[in-house]
C-alpha cells in the first residue's frame, strides 16, 4: 500500500472583501476503505492535432468500478486554446492554457470513458491516473 | 478583475520507485482569456440529514452558458465507507465518488447541472464556484 496526498489551495486577496485562503489534503484510498491506491499509470504527455476529436484517453472498459482520481494538465501557454473534457460523452468542462483538474473518477460502466478534444493543432496534455486496483 | 489562484500538490514517496513530487499553478481566468474570474459562491456548505438521490447541487441555470467556471467540491466527513456521487447533466453521468475527504477541482461551463447522491444520513459536503458573469 502506498501514501499518496493531493492538497489544494485556494487563494485570492481581492475576489471577495475577506481574503480567500482554503487549503485541504486528501489521501488517496481504495472504494470504500483505507488501503492507499497503489496503481498509477505514471505522469503522461500527449500531443494531439486538432483532427483528433474526441480522443480516448481513459478507457471505462480497462478499469474496474472504483475510486481512482484523475489529474490533467494543458501544458498551453496560448490563453485561447483548451481542451474539452467528456465524461462518458458529456461535456465536464474545457481546460484552458496552464490549467490543471483533479477528480474522482469511478469507471462505473464501460462506456464511462474520459475523452479529450483539442481546439488547436499539436496542444499537449498532461495527464496521471491513479488507479484503484 | 480579482486574481485567484489554484495550486495543486501531489506527492508520494511509496507509490512507484521514482518519488511523485507533482506542484501545478493556475490563475482562474475568464474563457480563452488572461481576465480573472470575478464571481464566487462563497463556500458553501450543505448538510443533509436523509439520503440523498440525484439532487442538484449546482444548477446550470445560474450560469452562462459557455463560459469557463471551477467547482470545488469536498467531502468534509470521515468515514471511509460513506461517499457522495457526482453526477453530471440530466443523464446523471457519474463523474464520480468522494469518500471522506476527498475533494475535487473541475472545470465547469456551466452547461449542465451537477448533481450529488449521498450514500448515507447525516453527511455534509463543502462547494465553491468561481465564474464568469
Amino acid at each position: 500500500m502506498a501514501t499518496t496526498t493531493a492538497t489544494i489551495t485556494l487563494t485570492s486577496g481581492d475576489l471577495t472583501s475577506d481574503a480567500l485562503a482554503l487549503s485541504t489534503t486528501a489521501t488517496f484510498t481504495n472504494a470504500g476503505g483505507s488501503n492507499g491506491l497503489i496503481g498509477t499509470t505514471g505522469l503522461g504527455r500527449k500531443k494531439l492535432a486538432s483532427g483528433h476529436a474526441q480522443y480516448v484517453l481513459f478507457d471505462g472498459d480497462a478499469y474496474a468500478n472504483g475510486a481512482h482520481k484523475v489529474y490533467l494538465k494543458n501544458t498551453s501557454t496560448t490563453a485561447a486554446e483548451y481542451f474539452t473534457i467528456e465524461i462518458n460523452s458529456e461535456q465536464m468542462g474545457k481546460l484552458y492554457a496552464g490549467d490543471w483538474c483533479l477528480f474522482p473518477w469511478e469507471a462505473n460502466a464501460d462506456t464511462n470513458d474520459i475523452k479529450i478534444d483539442p481546439s488547436a493543432d499539436d496542444m499537449v496534455l498532461e495527464y496521471m491516473l491513479f488507479i484503484d486496483e | 478583475m480579482a486574481t485567484t489562484t489554484a495550486s495543486l500538490t501531489l506527492s508520494s514517496s511509496d507509490l512507484t520507485s521514482d518519488a511523485l513530487s507533482i506542484s501545478a499553478t493556475s490563475t482562474l481566468y475568464k474563457a480563452g482569456t488572461t481576465i480573472g474570474l470575478d464571481q464566487v459562491t462563497g463556500l458553501t456548505r450543505k448538510v443533509y440529514a436523509t439520503a440523498q438521490s440525484n439532487a442538484t447541487l449546482i444548477s446550470a441555470a445560474s450560469y452562462t452558458d459557455d463560459t469557463h467556471n471551477r467547482i470545488y467540491i469536498k467531502n468534509v466527513g470521515t468515514s471511509s465507507t460513506d461517499y457522495f456521487t457526482i453526477e453530471l447533466g440530466g443523464s446523471n453521468i457519474v463523474i464520480g465518488r468522494l469518500y471522506g475527504g476527498d475533494w475535487l477541482f473541475i472545470p465547469y461551463e456551466g452547461e449542465q447541472d451537477i448533481d450529488i447522491s449521498s450514500s448515507a444520513t447525516d453527511m455534509e459536503l463543502e462547494y465553491m464556484v468561481i465564474y464568469q458573469a
